[in-house]
C-alpha cells in the first residue's frame, strides 16, 4: 500500500527506498531518519540502554535522547546518530541500537522480566562478589550503546580553518539578527546552521516580523546577509566553542564521508542556538509516541508527518494551545489540552474551546498506557482515562548554552539568553507574546510508581533513582550524576537535566538555583571519531620524508624503513634473503673494497655571523672556535640537565659561517636549541641560523676504494684536492662538498651535493665500481668501530658515560670551557661508581650471540641489573657477534666477565667486556 | 586556549605553538632552576616556541587554571 506524497517545507516529492533494520520503507527526499520512519507509521526505534524498554521519539534535533541509529552496513557505519540528523538518503541502511537479536525481540529485555528494576548503584552493589572483573564480561556486552565499527574505509574529513570578526552559532530569528547587526556594523560574519536551511523555528511561525511573513523576513535577511559578504554555513553543527575558538562539523547532506571539520576563529562568538523544550515526568512517560510539542509540529510543518491521530496536549504554557491550532489544521485530532496551571488569559484557548476542544486547567497526566506504543492516558485530579496515540509533551524550555561553558560565549541572544516571545526575540513582531510558564516538572504518583517516572530517557534515570541516591547522600548535582547517570552520554542533560535538577530541589527540599545543572561535556552532539582526526590518519599522521635517491634505491631493489621520519634503504635485496645476511654482506663489501650510502637525511644547520664562533663555543663542547676554515672536528652538545642532546661534525667553511651536522631524528630538537639560546643569552649578537638540511643531499662513500671511485667519477678538477684532502677536512666547489670524514672506520668521504645532481652522482659512483649499503650495513660499521648513535645517546648519557671525557677537558687558555649544561655535570651522582660507561662486549666463547637490549649481571640468574646492551650486531670483519653496552664503572674494567641476560629471547649468555672500538682501534684505515 | 597572540604573526593557532617548559621560580642554584618548580593555579610562566611560525622563542603567561593566555612576550636576556 503505498502512502499519498506528504508535503512539508523540507520536502519534495521525489521518494525512494530506504532500510531500518532491514526492512524496506519509502522516504521523501529532504526526510530524515526520525520524519520518515515517523511516516511509515515506525513508532519504537531502539530500546534503552538499561530496562532495554521500546523507545521512540522524543525530540528532533541533536538532543533526541533515544532514537539513536547506526547508519550503514559494518564495519564502515556510523553508531549512534540521532534519528533527526540523518538525512535519509536512496538504499540508505539504518540500524536500530541496544536490541539482540532484534528490536521486537529482546533476550536482555525478557531476561529482566522477573529481576524489576536495577537501582542507582546496582552495578556497584550488585556485582561483588567474587569480584566485578568476573561479571564484566557480560555485562558490558549488555551495556552501551551502539557498536564501534571495527574499522572505518570512509575517507579523512577535509579541515577547513577560517576566521572572522564575528561567528554567529544557530540561524534561526535571533542568530539572523545578530548576523545582520554584525554585517551593518562592517564586521566579517559567519553563520553556521546545523540544519540544511535558516530559518530555526520561523519554519512554522504565523506571525509577522517587520510587517514581512515570517519566511519571507528570513529570505530578506539571507539576501542582506549573502551580499554583505557573510559567510553561511549550512549543515554545519557546533561541535564545541572554547577559548576563541569554534569547532563545527559540515557533513553535505547525501555526501556520507565528505565530512568536513571547520576550525572557526573569531573574538566574538554569538551564541544563537536558541532552546531545548523539556519533557514533564509522570508514570510511564517513556512510551513511544510520548513526544514533545515542538517536534511534533515541526514534523507536520517541516515533512508533513502527523505525530499521532489522535492526540493529548500536555504542558503548562500558552504555547500548547497554538500548537493545538496548528496540529489541528494539519489534520490531528486533538481530544484534550491538559494545562498544568489554574487559569490563562490565552485566547487561543478560547478559540479551541468554541471549536469543541476540551481544555482543562490545574490537571495533569499522571500516567501512560500501552505497550508498544502509547494508547491511553490517565489525568488527575479528577481522575480519568482518555484513548489516544500520541501525547505530546511542553514542560518549558532550557537554553542551548552547552556547548561551552558559558564563559566562551561573548554574546548570547534569543531563546540561548531565555527569550520566549518572537517580539523579544526578533525585535518588533505582532506574535502573541510571552508564554507565560508555570513551572512544572512531575505528576504525583505513589512512592512505586517513581520508578517508572523517567528523568533521563537515555540513561534510565528515574525519580526513585533520584530520590536513592539522595537518600544515600549525595547532595551535589555532580554528585548525583554520576552516582545516577543523569545527564551522561550523547544526551549531556539537554532534555533531562533541568528536569533531574528539579526534582533533586524538590526531593531535598532546596531551591532548584542553589542545585544548579551538572556541567556538559563537548562534542555538543555525536561526531564521528574520523571527523575530529581530520587528515591526522595514517600517513597524514606524519608525513613521509623521501630524500633524492629515493627512486634509485627501489629501482635498487632497497627495502626502505621509515626512520626519523625519513623513507630510508634498510638493505638491498640482491645482496642476501634478509635484512641479517644482506646487511652482513654489504659491510664485508665496505670493508673489502668499498661502498656508498645515501646520507642525505643527515642534519644540516649553517650558523653564520661575526659572533657564530663564541656562540658554538658556548653551546658545543668542543671548540668551535679553535677549528681551522677547511676543517671539520667532532662535536657534541648537551641540554641543560648535562646530558647529552645530540653529536655530530662542526664544518667551519669561513671564519664566520659553520655548518653543523646533527642525527637524522634529532634536526628538528637541535635547531630549536641553538635558535633558543640565539633569542635569550646571545640575543642582539650577530648570529644567524638557518636549517640547509634538504638543501644538500648527502652521499657516503666508504672503503679503502673509495678515493678511486671518486677520482673517476668526479673528474680531472678534483684529482688535485682529492689527493691533498686530509681526514676531517673539507673542499668546496659551487654545487658540491667534499669531506673527508668516517662514520665506518674506513677511508671515507661526504659528498654534499645540490638535491639536483644527487642522482648523476650517485649513477657516477656505481659506474666508477661502488655498491650501495642501507642502515642495517652502516649499523654494523659503526658498531665494530664503536661509534655512537642515539641508542647509546639515549638522552640519559652525560658526556663521561659515553666515553667523551676528553671534551671536557680545560681549553687552551687552561680554564675549563663553560659550555651549556656543564653546571649540572658537576652533580655528585653523575661521578657515582654506578654510574654506566661505554664499553664493547663480546662473547666469552667467542662464538654466542647476544642482542641489543639484554640486561647485564654479574652471575646466571642474577636479579641485579649492573647495565644493558645498547647495541649488538654480527660483524663479519671479527666473525663473531659483537656490542656496546652501557656498564656500571665499577663493573666495566677491560677483560670482566659477565652475563648478558635475555630471558625472553635467548636466556643467559656469557660475555667478556672489551674496548667500545672491536675493530681498527688505532685508526688505521681512516688515515690511510 | 586555542589562540596564541605571537608578537610577530598575530593571532595564531596553538597548533602552531611547542611548549618548551615551565620557567624556575625558587631561588637556589643550577638544580633549583632546571628541576624544581612552585605552581600556581593561576599564574604560570613559560616558554613556547612559535615553531610552526615564525620560529620566535616566547615567554608566555598563562592560568593554568582557566587555560587563559594573560601575556606573551618574545624572550629576551640571559636564561632564567
Amino acid at each position: 500500500v503505498s502512502a499519498p506524497l506528504r508535503s512539508g517545507r523540507r520536502i519534495s516529492a521525489e521518494t525512494f527506498d530506504f532500510y531500518f533494520d532491514g526492512r524496506r520503507y519509502i522516504a521523501q527526499r529532504g526526510d530524515t531518519a526520525a520524519s520518515a520512519l515517523a511516516a511509515n507509521g515506525v513508532r519504537a526505534f531502539g530500546r534503552s540502554i538499561k530496562y532495554r524498554r521500546l523507545r521512540g521519539l522524543l525530540a528532533l534535533g541533536p538532543e533526541e535522547p533515544n532514537a539513536l541509529l547506526t547508519v550503514g552496513e559494518a564495519p564502515a557505519c556510523i553508531p549512534n546518530v540521532p534519528a533527526p540528523l540523518v538525512r535519509v538518503e536512496p538504499g540508505m541502511r539504518l540500524y536500530s541500537q541496544n536490541r539482540w537479536p532484534s528490536l521486537r525481540i529482546d533476550v536482555a529485555s525478557l531476561l529482566r522480566l522477573g529481576s524489576g528494576f536495577w537501582g542507582a548503584g546496582f552495578y556497584y552493589k550488585t556485582f561483588i562478589w567474587p569480584s566485578w572483573k568476573f561479571y564484566e564480561g557480560l555485562i558490558r556486552r549488555l551495556a552501551g550503546l551502539g557498536l564501534a565499527p571495527g574499522s572505518c574505509n570512509l575517507p579523512p574529513a577535509r579541515v577547513l580553518h577560517l576566521d572572522a570578526d564575528v561567528i554567529v552559532a544557530g540561524g534561526g530569528a535571533a542568530g539572523l539578527r545578530a548576523a545582520l547587526a554584525a554585517l551593518r556594523l562592517h564586521q566579517r560574519v559567519i553563520l553556521c546552521e546545523r540544519e540544511p536551511v535558516l530559518g530555526g523555528e520561523l519554519s512554522f511561525e504565523t506571525a509577522t516580523i517587520d510587517g514581512l511573513a515570517a519566511l519571507e523576513w528570513v529570505r530578506v535577511a539571507i539576501d542582506e546577509l549573502m551580499r554583505g559578504g557573510a559567510r553561511i554555513l549550512t549543515d554545519t553543527a557546533i561541535v564545541s566553542a572554547a577559548g576563541g575558538v569554534v569547532i563545527a562539523h559540515h557533513q553535505p547532506a547525501g555526501m556520507p564521508g565528505a565530512d568536513t571539520l571547520l576550525r572557526l576563529y573569531a573574538p566574538r562568538l554569538v551564541n544563537a542556538m536558541g532552546a531545548i523544550e523539556r519533557p514533564i515526568a509522570f508514570v510511564d512517560n517513556d512510551l513511544p509516541g510520548i513526544m514533545l510539542a515542538g517536534a511534533a509540529e515541526r514534523l507536520l510543518s517541516d515533512y508533513g508527518v502527523r505525530a499521532g491521530e489522535r492526540a493529548v496536549l500536555f504542558g503548562n504554557h500558552d504555547r500548547l494551545y497554538r500548537t493545538a491550532q496548528r496540529l489541528r489544521a494539519g489534520g490531528v485530532d486533538v481530544k484534550l489540552i491538559v494545562d498544568t496551571r489554574d487559569s490563562t488569559p490565552s485566547g487561543a484557548r478560547e478559540a479551541l474551546l468554541g471549536a469543541g476542544v476540551e481544555c482543562l486547567l490545574a490537571h495533569s497526566i499522571v500516567r501512560a498506557f500501552g505497550s508498544s506504543a502509547v494508547r491511553a492516558v490517565q489525568i488527575a485530579p479528577v481522575t480519568r482515562r482518555i484513548d489516544c496515540d500520541a501525547v505530546l509533551l511542553s514542560g518549558g524550555w532550557s537554553p542551548a548554552v552547552r556547548a561551552a561553558d558559558a564563559k566562551d560565549w561573548h554574546d548570547v541572544c534569543g531563546a540561548a539568553a531565555g527569550k520566549l516571545s518572537l517580539a523579544a526575540i526578533a525585535g518588533t513582531s505582532d506574535d502573541d507574546g510571552e508564554p507565560q510558564l508555570e513551572p512544572y516538572w512531575r505528576s504525583a504518583c505513589t512512592a512505586a510508581e517513581e520508578k517508572r517516572q523517567f528523568v533521563d530517557l537515555q540513561n534510565d534515570v528515574t525519580v526513585a533513582d533520584l530520590r536513592q541516591a539522595l537518600a544515600e547522600g549525595f547532595r551535589d548535582i555532580e554528585h548525583v550524576k554520576r552516582y545516577t547517570t543523569l545527564g551522561v552520554g550523547t544526551e549531556q542533560g539537554r532534555t533531562g537535566g533541568m528536569l533531574g535538577a528539579a526534582i533533586v530541589a524538590e526531593l531535598s527540599g532546596t531551591a532548584l538555583a542553589a542545585i544548579g545543572t551538572s556541567r556538559a561535556r563537548g562534542p555538543y552532539q555525536p561526531v564521528p571519531m574520523g571527523v575530529l582526526s581530520g587528515t591526522r590518519v595514517g600517513a597524514g599522521l606524519r608525513p613521509e620524508r623521501r630524500t633524492p635517491l629515493h627512486d634509485v634505491h627501489i629501482a635498487a631493489g632497497a627495502v626502505m624503513e621509515l626512520m626519523g621520519g625519513w623513507m630510508r634503504p634498510r638493505y638491498y635485496t640482491g645482496n642476501g634473503k634478509d635484512s641479517f645476511s644482506a646487511g652482513i654482506a654489504e659491510a664485508a663489501r665496505v670493508r673489502q673494497a668499498g661502498g656508498i650510502c645515501d646520507g642525505s637525511t643527515l642534519g644540516k644547520i649553517e650558523i653564520a655571523g661575526p659572533d657564530a664562533a663564541a656562540f658554538l663555543d658556548r653551546l658545543y663542547l668542543n671548540s668551535a672556535s679553535a677549528i681551522e676554515p677547511g676543517r671539520a672536528r667532532y662535536a657534541a652538545l648537551l641540554r641543560e640537565d648535562g646530558m647529552v642532546l645530540d653529536d655530530g661534525l662542526l664544518l667551519r667553511q669561513t671564519p664566520a659561517r659553520y655548518i653543523a651536522t646533527t642525527s637524522s631524528s634529532h634536526t628538528a630538537q637541535v635547531l630549536s636549541h641553538l635558535e633558543f639560546y640565539r633569542d635569550t643569552e646571545f640575543r642582539g649578537r650577530r648570529i644567524a641560523i638557518t636549517d640547509i638540511t634538504e638543501a644538500r643531499s648527502v652521499i657516503i662513500v666508504a672503503g679503502p676504494d673509495s678515493r678511486t671511485a671518486l677520482r673517476t667519477a668526479l673528474g680531472y678538477d678534483w684529482h688535485e684536492r682529492l689527493a691533498a684532502l686530509r681526514h676531517m677536512g673539507f673542499v668546496e666547489a659551487a654545487n658540491l662538498r667534499l669531506l673527508r670524514a668516517s662514520f665506518s672506520g674506513e677511508l671515507a668521504y661526504e659528498l654534499h651535493c645540490q638535491p639536483a645532481i644527487a642522482q648523476d652522482l650517485w649513477q657516477s659512483l656505481g659506474a666508477a665500481g661502488l655498491k650501495p649499503f642501507g642502515l642495517e650495513a652502516l649499523d654494523i660499521l659503526r658498531v665494530e668501530k664503536g661509534y655512537l648513535t642515539s641508542s647509546e645517546l639515549n638522552g640519559q648519557t652525560t658526556p663521561m658515560d659515553a666515553g667523551m671525557g676528553a671534551m671536557l677537558r680545560a681549553g687552551s687558555d687552561g680554564a675549563p670551557r663553560n659550555s651549556v649544561g656543564r653546571a649540572l655535570l658537576e652533580r655528585e651522582g653523575l661521578k657515582a661508581a654506578d654510574r654506566p660507561i661505554l664499553v664493547g662486549l663480546r662473547a666469552a666463547d667467542g662464538s654466542g650471540q647476544f642482542l641489543g637490549g639484554a640486561q647485564i649481571t654479574a652471575a646466571p640468574g642474577d636479579r641485579m641489573s649492573l647495565g644493558y646492551v645498547t647495541s649488538a650486531v654480527f660483524s663479519p670483519a671479527l666473525k663473531e657477534w659483537i656490542g656496546l653496552a652501557l656498564i656500571a664503572r665499577h663493573s666495566s674494567a677491560v677483560g670482566t666477565e659477565l652475563v648478558a641476560r635475555d630471558p625472553l629471547r635467548g636466556g643467559d649468555m656469557r660475555v667478556r667486556i672489551v674496548p667500545p672500538a672491536h675493530f681498527d682501534p688505532e685508526s688505521q684505515r681512516i688515515r690511510a | 586556549m586555542s589562540l596564541f597572540t605571537c608578537p610577530f604573526c598575530g593571532p595564531r593557532n596553538l597548533e602552531e605553538f611547542s611548549f618548551h617548559k615551565t620557567l624556575p621560580n625558587i631561588a637556589g642554584g643550577e638544580f633549583e632552576k632546571i628541576y624544581l618548580r612552585r605552581d600556581s593555579p593561576s599564574q604560570s610562566d613559560e616558554h613556547w616556541q612559535h615553531r610552526y611560525g615564525c620560529r620566535a622563542w616566547l615567554r608566555v603567561r598563562r592560568n593554568p587554571s582557566s587555560g587563559d593566555i594573560l601575556e606573551v612576550e618574545l624572550l629576551t636576556g640571559a636564561p632564567p
